[in-house]
């Protein structure tokens, strides 16, 4: 950190990008990539990722705002002037080539030797553990093998910022975990940049040194994943990573360092963090399911409630188990050894302390939306 | 038992082909042998390859093949030099479905329009004192009116507006196939728009551009009634054959059909082995 001059890898400046008149893809975008850093953008389907990605790549258009690569100002130029390469969500591998013709594309077209490409394509093949595959027509690859093929067409030509759209939902769940080792590796080897979109958060927690969350064309939240998962700053962010209860509430009152948050099932205390005074106001009350304590554990809580166990879901090492106090419902992992005890439709004392509760004060940062509606749905 | 119900699916097409196709063939390749025909109780005489020695040793031969040949090819090239540039724009430039369909629609309307009434239409346009001759004579570029009705330009005109359908369909639908997200990895992976085009988007509509050549081919091949008309003495194997026919020369005139069948199956054979799609679009 001696003072040197970072170059980011991506710098976008309130991007904005219309389909039509109706449809707002990107509402005011921004954000910026260190070089080399594992960027991940989470968020559901239709909420602008891919728009982003081409956008980024140049293969599509934006109405207004700036996109800097490399400090370059990248407005008018064309995709294949850019120093990046797109992995798309379809794969888009050409079929009416062969693997090694799909791999040599990018190489190809930039005007390299055949020994030259040969040898690239050779260690491309290696590097996604598909030596052997050249003459084989993509009409005869599995989806993975597809994929590896489209991975490393996008990697021969040796971008310095690689772009991987949805690259790991399409397959089946062992080959999830494998792709998420594999790009992880890669990743390491080669030391460029990576932006992947996803919409399942355990790829980000696991895979982005840094993360956006995006909701409907604008960013939620921007920050290392352990930032997000620990003080997610709207519901929206702390619900997509990773599992939440969430109660509507208002602060009444603030007694030493703690709020005292009225809700539906009763008050409830959470440490005041910052210096913000938050009495009277409307917002999430928040705690994560393995911040639960269920039965005897509870009893030492500073916030307590009494619920009925109504659900429960296996998940091996532990038990998700769905506690409902009038409309309000929470949810508990329970260490396995410790939910084989509870029996369905009992009434169970949970509780959690002030210190593992969240405050978070604001639904989206779309504004208008109604805290209690974007809790409960409408 | 299933098996045989399959295979009884095949009958109505396998009696069409037998009745409409083969027995026809097969009795036009015999008189195409034989020495001479009755017509009035159909009996073919004689076992003879005279007919065909005739047609290969006739002085006018070669011209007539290369004409026939020669204009039929000609005509593919035009067709596609207008035809694909069109499918292009239509393809990848018109964003309004319903524009897109009326435009093909209205190449069709050449179809709707009686032959002979479609082939008069041009007179006012290409004649002497049509349109295109009184413009360019008031225009000053040329004195006399230039000979477009008559001739092979005329021949060629007319027949770019009655085929260009065949070449543009099969174009169009096989350029709109084309996955647009093949482009767009294409320009990612450092392609220039020309390159794009030849490497993914012409590779891509090959297949179409090829039904578009053989669709037009076989046509102007096939079509004798207007090179007759209009090529102004142009002497094509159609116009011979219908000549033959016409003069009640059975034997020569299927002989000359043989022969235009063979040549043209060999030269589409061709045209599939010189454009061999795998080759072309794998290895560039």
């Amino acid at each position: 950190m001696g003072g040197i001059p970072l170059v980011k890898a991506i710098v976008v400046k309130n991007m904005v990008k219309w389909y039509g008149k109706e449809v707002l893809a990107l509402n005011k975008i921004s954000f910026e990539v260190d070089e080399g850093d594992f960027f991940v953008v989470i968020g559901p389907s239709g909420c602008g990722k891919s728009t982003l990605m081409k956008i980024l790549a140049g293969i599509l258009d934006y109405d207004s705002g700036e996109l800097y690569i490399k400090s370059q100002n990248m407005k008018d130029v064309p995709p294949h002037k850019r120093d990046l390469s797109l992995m798309l969500e379809t794969y888009a591998v050409f079929p009416h080539m062969n693997v090694f013709y799909n791999i040599a594309f990018g190489l190809r077209m930039m005007g390299k030797d055949k020994e030259y490409i040969k040898r690239k394509v050779k260690e491309a093949l290696e590097l996604v553990e598909m030596s052997g595959f050249e003459n084989r027509s993509p009409l005869e690859l599995s989806g993975g093998q597809r994929q590896r093929v489209a991975l490393a067409r996008s990697l021969v030509i040796e971008p310095s910022v690689l772009l991987l759209d949805e690259p790991i939902s399409h397959v089946d769940y062992m080959l999830q975990r494998k792709l998420m080792e594999d790009f992880k590796i890669i990743h390491k080897k080669l030391g460029i940049t990576f932006i992947l979109t996803t919409h399942m958060q355990e790829h980000a927690l696991t895979l982005a040194d840094r993360m956006a969350v995006m909701n409907t064309g604008v960013i939620e939240q921007i920050g290392t994943p352990d930032e997000v998962y620990r003080t997610p700053k709207t519901v929206f962010a702390a619900r997509f990573v990773g599992d939440i209860n969430l109660v509507p509430g208002e602060v009444v009152s603030k007694e030493e360092k703690r709020y005292i948050v009225k809700t539906d099932v009763g008050e409830f205390s959470s440490l005041s963090l910052n210096g913000d005074d938050l009495v009277g106001k409307k917002l999430a009350y928040a705690i994560r399911p393995e911040f639960i304590k269920v039965d005897n554990d509870a009893k030492a809580c500073e916030n307590k409630l009494k619920g009925k166990l109504v659900r429960y879901y296996f998940f091996g090492n532990y038990v998700e188990c769905v506690f409902a106090k009038g409309k309000v419902e929470v949810k508990a992992a329970v260490p396995a050894e410790q939910a084989i005890k509870l029996r369905l439709d009992k009434e169970y004392l949970i509780g959690w302390l002030s210190g593992d509760s969240m405050l978070i004060e604001k639904p989206s940062v779309i504004e208008g939306l109604n805290i209690e509606e974007v809790i409960y749905g409408k | 038992m299933a098996k045989y119900t399959n295979y009884l699916m095949l009958l109505p097409g396998l009696i069409l082909c037998v009745f409409f196709l083969i027995i026809p063939t097969a009795i036009i390749l015999r008189i195409g042998f034989s020495e001479s025909v009755s017509t009035a109780e159909f009996e073919i005489h004689g076992l003879t390859i005279e007919n065909y020695v005739k047609f290969f040793t006739a002085p006018q031969t070669l011209n007539i093949l290369v004409n026939t040949f020669g204009t039929a090819l000609l005509a593919c090239l035009i067709c596609f030099i207008v035809g694909y540039p069109f499918a292009y724009f239509l393809t990848f430039h018109v964003e309004n479905e319903k524009l897109k369909a009326y435009v093909l629609s209205l190449l069709m309307v050449p179809f709707l329009i009686d032959w002979s009434i479609r082939t008069i239409a041009w007179i006012p346009v290409l004649g002497d004192k049509g349109i295109v001759n009184s413009a360019l004579i008031s225009l000053g570029i040329i004195e006399n009116p230039l000979n477009l009705l008559f001739s092979r330009t005329g021949l060629h005109i007319i027949w770019l507006q009655t085929y260009v359908l065949f070449m543009e369909f099969p174009i169009y639908l096989a350029l709109s196939r084309i996955d647009p997200e093949l482009i767009q990895a294409a320009k990612v992976l450092k392609a220039p728009p020309h390159r794009v085009f030849y490497e993914i988007i012409f590779k891509l509509s090959l297949p179409g551009v090829i039904c578009g050549w053989i669709f037009v081919f076989v046509s102007t091949l096939g079509d004798y009634l207007t090179p007759g008309l209009w090529a102004g003495g142009l002497q094509t194997l159609g116009l011979s054959i219908s000549a033959y026919f016409g003069k009640n020369v059975w034997p020569y005139a299927c002989a000359l059909s043989t022969i235009m069948v063979v040549i043209a199956l060999v030269a589409l054979y061709i045209l599939l082995k010189i454009v061999d799609i795998k080759k072309l679009i794998y290895e560039s």
